[in-house]
């Protein structure tokens, strides 16, 4: 019970707090390369989960990157467009 | 035959003459378009008052594809696209335009040069960047889909395009060059 709590307190607690995703979006230019070294720079992902997410942009057309509030969303959004990378945020479609 | 080496953490790219003035000439173009609207009067020098009086001003998507795949919306609504264009568009282009000028003026002393034709200490971060938004920029205009590489092979010899194809996978292939090198160990001294 206590654990089932618990997770409640946490989904309320990144309702409140993780509102906002940022999203890349697939395009014929970009190297899948680069796409992944970009995200391990700009996120420190794993190179794993970094080739996971390239992988899903290119076969789903994008993918979520990252979630948190606007504020910080919104400064991922610019750090992939001084890279090139085709990205946008939007309040979190799950909530 | 261009190509990148590092050496631990420095980096060079050797390249021809050819393909040194086909690089100053695809920078020189990008700085243009980057440098059209009002954002070059504002924003060419770092007056911090000047930067102010324009965030005051309206700032729309530009009209140029090449510049709305360099510089895209950040939401899909165009309000809030506008907004947050207005706040972060000057420092995006800014950057872009500092990074095609530092290229050019290393690709320059080679030209001038006309004794070396290696880039020695460049910034490999710098060059992968610029690299990319100079395919991004060749490939609006070549409309390039994932299919192009295929028509490009196909394309016969005496196709105007074919050249500015061939610079665009040339430039594709410098980029993946120089990521195996960030990528690879730094232990290789």
């Amino acid at each position: 019970m206590v654990d089932t709590l618990t997770d409640i307190e946490l989904s309320i607690e990144q309702l409140l707090e993780r509102p906002w995703v940022c999203l890349v979006w697939d395009d014929p230019v970009n190297l899948m390369s680069y796409v992944t070294y970009v995200f391990i720079k700009l996120f420190k992902f794993s190179s794993e989960k970094a080739h996971d997410l390239m992988m899903q942009v290119h076969l789903e057309g994008r993918a979520v990157v990252a979630s948190g509030s606007r504020e910080e969303m919104e400064h991922h959004v610019q750090a992939l467009h001084e890279h090139g990378l085709w990205a946008t945020l939007q309040r979190d479609d799950k909530i | 035959m261009s190509q990148f080496a590092r050496a631990g953490e420095t980096f060079t790219l050797s390249l021809s003459l050819d393909e040194a003035h086909i690089l100053i000439n695809l920078t020189e173009q990008l700085l243009e378009l980057l440098g059209e609207g009002d954002f070059q009067h504002h924003y060419d020098e770092d007056d911090p008052f000047a930067a102010l009086m324009a965030m005051q001003q309206e700032i729309a998507a530009p009209e140029d594809p090449v510049l709305r795949r360099l510089l895209p919306n950040a939401y899909a609504d165009p309000e809030a696209a506008d907004d947050f264009r207005r706040y972060t568009e000057p420092a995006i282009r800014k950057g872009k335009q500092n990074s095609l000028r530092t290229i050019r003026e290393e690709l320059l002393i080679i030209v001038d040069s006309e004794q070396t034709s290696v880039i020695k200490g460049l910034d490999p971060q710098l060059w992968l960047k610029t690299l990319n938004d100079l395919r991004l920029a060749l490939s609006v205009r070549l409309e390039i889909q994932s299919s192009s590489f295929e028509i490009f092979e196909n394309m016969p010899d005496e196709d105007p395009q074919k050249a500015i194809y061939a610079v665009y996978f040339w430039l594709g292939w410098l980029q993946e060059n120089l990521l195996e090198l960030l990528n690879s160990e730094t232990t290789d001294h």
